[in-house]
């Protein structure tokens, strides 16, 4: 009696342990799927919150004291691009040519910093979410060319023109897709110093700065309906 | 001893904040920069700088214009102004360049067989005054009314109802404050009371949360807005946005909460209950200055003519109002409000907290809402209930739309059942203003007439003959505003527009008063946070332009009320302050003498023994509480404010199978209202050249409509065809459409309902069913 006690008992645990491994082998099978739908309903307004993107740091850019010697100008901005608003190249060498980028890029480019090799301020990417950088910049490996080239560079919108009165605000001269995030070019120590913000800390830049370049059908002049 | 180990102590901390402001001067790049970055634009150093408020919101920055050669060159925040501190937005920058607008209304215009006729201003006046005249004596007095504005200056406020409400002996005078304010009215007055916020602007340097209920301040108060990120940056301050579409203000702000429209109802009983549930409550607060009512439900809307309806409050226990909440609970909230229970007890959690400081701020979303006096009260009572009210960085703040949406149309009381002191139906304070306008006391009538919208009824249907429009845009501005165009059209009424620059109201006139801009008259204002704003007149305004107030007199003295308006050309701004503030002496309500104003970028008021009142029915800061507790809330008999219940009750009209979507309306930060300003603003204009309908990238993806796609919105009452933006400024939930209402040639409120609050009798413009058709 004893002895059948012992059996029937082991009985019992042995096929409760195969149940239950059975049953959670079926749920580990079925975790394995993960419905890859797609949640368009995310909260993001591109083109408003990059304004904000880097609002953490703008206490710490107000702070920040000049550092004349290193500082960039907008010379040199506009120098690195093909036209004004085209991705600019890469001025320098890239150690590992396989890499799209990503994270040794970030590195530098994602928050900034001095970089001694360079003896310069790493400019901040405005879009650090598109890792694909080397997708858009490209480096420059000689400074000839294949054949001539009479490509007319526009000339880069002017500083200190863009007010409409004195004391006004300056609006927006150029287009800011991709580079919707205001403090990444205008604050900190990499910024050109003739485009660096006087009071990085207010964040929401474009309650007083707009753009004057949207792209719109140009009506004319307002004529009323009678 | 202890002086001088105070003024020691003193010492030691000026000389702490001296050598902290000399290495901050050292490192801030500005003054450095400055050089380099403004080499190209003229210094301005002839100009000279005029001291005034801002044109445009509610928010009551102080600007100081640059004169040149009695030209208005510049504009620049006033450092000295407490509320903005030398800041402005986009809007406030560029306002002056409107004044040089090629249409500008420089010189009267009457319509003389179907054409307008440029008129000599006093033959024009004339007219007016006449036809007016004319039309009492055919008529009787309720055949005249007058339509003024929240951005109407003190001055021009109190002649109007001088006038009307005084001389002629009418009531048909309201003003288009009772489209934007007239339920935060109500709200403050069951459950206070007292109009106007209890709080002030420095509530923001204080507070650990802010709330924002369906309030894009970003761009609608952006100058408070940015007091609120600079605190969050700081002190690391959290702002909440609560509201019905992803917004500028979303992105900034540390959480963005979304509801169904028409439900922040449900969801604010539903803060309350889990209040009460969790043992939040402030138990001392509520007994010693609460009292529990209620009112009567199933109010209907207000779409027909003539609606009529009156409140009947009636108190109840604690305990009845705690079983009325269990139909509020979180999960059965949840169901229909599309808040999660999470999000919901997160909310509740912020206010229950008693060592969290809380602000809910709201405008519009709150206020143009068919129950909107019932959320302003819903929202008053988590505050009640908690007791976080009246203190610094603790407190419910209604924010105003407009300039002087409190100054004049609250304060002065230009509607229709309004004195400047009291209402129209009490004997006292009609005796009061007969006594200071020097009126017999039955000239004026106990009976209030028509709001708004139910002038323009009123017109449209004939009972009204005569109408005149100060300082506003009525046929861009009302709801369903098809109808009341139509209405305006008619023979059977004479139109009488004052405005500067030609709208779609001046359209429909029969005479065109040119109107004096801004900064080309004197005046005062009030904003938000009761605080009183004087500015002097800065340049002459063109041609044969008049400032309205001075309109209204001119047409007083012809009218015959000439002994009534006794005030001179050149100071009859200051005379008419003057005499309009006897009628608020006092501790409750005293307004700042003119000296004061002329010299302080404004003052608050109660203005008490020389001083502001920051913190209204607290003891610590308002001299008029007098129960001898810590707070006295004084504008109800008993001393004590009203939690009010009152349930969730569905919107006017939701979307069906045959018209799906939620239209919601607004505003953008570029543009003033119904634009007739900022439109003429190059600048404004260019970053914000017309209307557009903003959807859910889903709905456009299943009606196959891209960005920049013309469609055309439809509703029961009407169409309006527009650019569709997806993913631009603004992010409306699934199943919901929002359109700003500033252009003129997309008339949404061709498409919008006149339904509105029968307590307040607003419209609501942020919810009414339509389709969407790709055009």
């Amino acid at each position: 009696m004893k002895r059948a006690g012992i059996i029937s008992l082991f009985v019992i645990l042995f096929i409760a342990f195969i149940t239950v491994w059975n049953y959670s082998y079926y749920q580990g099978l079925e975790e394995a799927y993960i419905p890859t739908t797609y949640d368009s309903s995310s909260l993001i307004i591109p083109s408003e919150e990059g304004v904000f993107k880097r609002s953490k740091f703008a206490l710490e850019y107000a702070k920040m004291p000049i550092d004349a010697t290193h500082e960039r100008s907008l010379a040199t901005y506009y120098k690195n691009r093909a036209f004004p608003g085209a991705p600019p190249s890469i001025p320098h060498e890239i150690q590992q040519d396989g890499t799209i980028g990503e994270n040794s890029c970030l590195k530098c480019h994602e928050n900034g910093g001095f970089v001694d090799k360079y003896n310069a301020y790493s400019p901040v990417t405005p879009h650090p979410e598109m890792v694909n950088c080397r997708q858009c910049h490209v480096e420059q490996k000689t400074t000839g060319n294949f054949k001539e080239n009479y490509f007319a560079k526009n000339n880069p919108p002017k500083v200190g023109v863009n007010n409409a009165l004195i004391t006004s605000p300056p609006m927006i001269p150029h287009q800011i897709q991709m580079r919707e995030n205001c403090l990444s070019c205008h604050a900190g120590p990499s910024a050109p110093k003739e485009i660096r913000v006087t009071h990085p800390e207010r964040v929401n830049c474009r309650q007083c700065h707009v753009p004057s370049t949207i792209e719109a059908t140009d009506n004319g002049i307002f004529k009323r309906g009678n | 001893m202890s002086a001088s180990i105070e003024s020691r102590r003193k010492f030691i901390k000026k000389m702490a904040m001296l050598s902290a402001m000399t290495a901050a001067a050292t490192m801030f790049p500005g003054i450095i920069f400055a050089e380099e970055q403004e080499s190209n634009i003229p210094n301005g150093n002839n100009l000279d700088w005029k001291k005034g408020p801002c044109r445009f919101c509610g928010v009551g920055c102080g600007i100081l214009v640059g004169v040149e050669n009695e030209k208005a060159v510049a504009v620049k925040g006033d450092p000295k102004c407490e509320v903005n501190k030398g800041l402005l937005c986009v809007k406030g920058y560029h306002q002056i360049m409107c004044i040089d607008a090629k249409d500008r209304l420089t010189h009267a215009l009457v319509k003389k067989n179907g054409t307008y006729v440029k008129t000599p201003i006093s033959e024009a006046l004339d007219l007016v005054a006449s036809k007016m005249k004319q039309t009492i004596e055919q008529h009787g007095k309720d055949s005249v009314a007058m339509y003024t504005s929240g951005q109407s200056t003190i001055p021009e406020g109190y002649v109007a109802s001088k006038l009307m409400k005084g001389a002629i002996g009418t009531n048909n005078l309201d003003c288009n404050a009772r489209l934007c304010m007239a339920s935060a009215v109500a709200g403050f007055l069951t459950t206070f009371g007292a109009d106007e916020p209890m709080g002030c602007y420095e509530d923001i340097d204080h507070a650990d949360y802010f709330i924002t209920w369906g309030n894009n301040m970003a761009e609608m108060h952006p100058v408070l807005f940015s007091r609120m990120l600079e605190q969050k940056n700081r002190r690391g301050a959290k702002i909440v946005d609560f509201a019905t579409r992803t917004s500028r203000s979303s992105m900034a702000a540390d959480k963005s909460i979304l509801f169904e429209p028409q439900t922040d109802l449900a969801v604010a009983n539903a803060i309350c209950y889990e209040i009460i549930n969790n043992g939040w409550v402030n138990k001392s607060f509520v007994e010693k200055h609460c009292n529990f009512s209620k009112g009567l439900t199933n109010m209907g809307y207000g779409t027909e003519d003539k609606f009529k309806f009156k409140d009947k409050p009636t108190g109840i226990s604690f305990e009845e109002y705690k079983a009325f909440l269990e139909d509020y609970t979180p999960e059965k909230v949840a169901k229909y409000s599309k808040v999660s229970v999470k999000d919901i007890k997160y909310l509740a959690n912020i206010y229950g907290d008693p060592n969290k400081k809380v602000v809910s701020y709201w405008c519009m979303g709150m206020n143009q809402h068919t129950r909107g006096t019932w959320i302003n009260n819903l929202v008053y009572n988590i505050h009640l209930l908690t007791g976080k009210i009246s203190q610094p960085g603790n407190g419910p703040f209604s924010l105003t739309g407009q300039p002087s949406a409190c100054g004049t149309a609250r304060e002065v009381g230009t509607f229709t059942h309004k004195l400047p002191k009291g209402v129209v139906m009490k004997e006292k304070h009609r005796r009061l203003a007969a006594k200071i306008w020097k009126v017999p006391y039955e000239n004026i009538p106990a009976k209030p007439t028509y709001h708004a919208t139910e002038m323009f009824r009123a017109v449209d249907r004939g009972d009204i003959k005569f109408i005149w429009t100060q300082v506003t845009n009525p046929m861009v501005s009302l709801p369903k505003v098809g109808r009341y165009t139509k209405g305006m059209e008619k023979e059977s009424c004479f139109v009488v527009v004052s405005d500067v620059f030609p709208t779609p109201t001046s359209d429909v006139a029969d005479v065109i008063l040119p109107a004096s801009w801004h900064i080309e008259k004197g005046g005062l204002y009030g904003n938000s946070e009761r605080r009183t704003q004087h500015w002097e007149k800065m340049i002459d305004g063109p041609g044969e332009t008049m400032d309205d107030a001075w309109m209204t007199i001119e047409i007083a003295k012809r009218m015959g009320y000439g002994d009534l308006f006794p005030y001179t050309k050149e100071g009859h701004v200051e005379e008419i302050y003057t005499e309009y503030r006897q009628f608020h002496e006092g501790s409750k309500h005293g307004m700042a003498p003119l000296e004061v104003l002329q010299k302080e970028s404004g003052a608050i008021w109660p203005y008490v023994d020389g001083k502001s009142t920051q913190w209204r029915f607290n003891a610590e800061y308002d001299p008029a509480c007098s129960n001898g507790e810590d707070f006295h809330f004084y504008g109800k008999p008993d001393g004590k404010a009203v939690i009010w219940q009152r349930p969730y009750e569905p919107a006017a009209e939701s979307p069906d199978n045959d018209y799906p979507f939620w239209l919601n309306t607004g505003r953008v930060i570029e543009h003033w209202h119904t634009g007739s300003m900022t439109r003429r603003i190059p600048v404004l204009h260019k970053a914000m050249p017309h209307g557009y309908v903003e959807l859910h990238p889903d709905d456009a993806d299943n009606m196959s409509i891209s960005n920049g796609e013309m469609v055309k919105i439809v509703s029961r009452r009407g169409s309006c065809t527009l650019p569709a933006s997806i993913n631009e400024r603004g992010l409306p939930t699934r199943g919901q459409v929002f359109v700003p209402f500033f252009d003129e040639n997309m008339m949404i409120n061709d498409v919008t309902l006149d339904a509105f609050c029968p307590i307040s009798k607003e419209p609501d413009y942020k919810k009414c069913a339509v389709k969407v058709e790709k055009v």
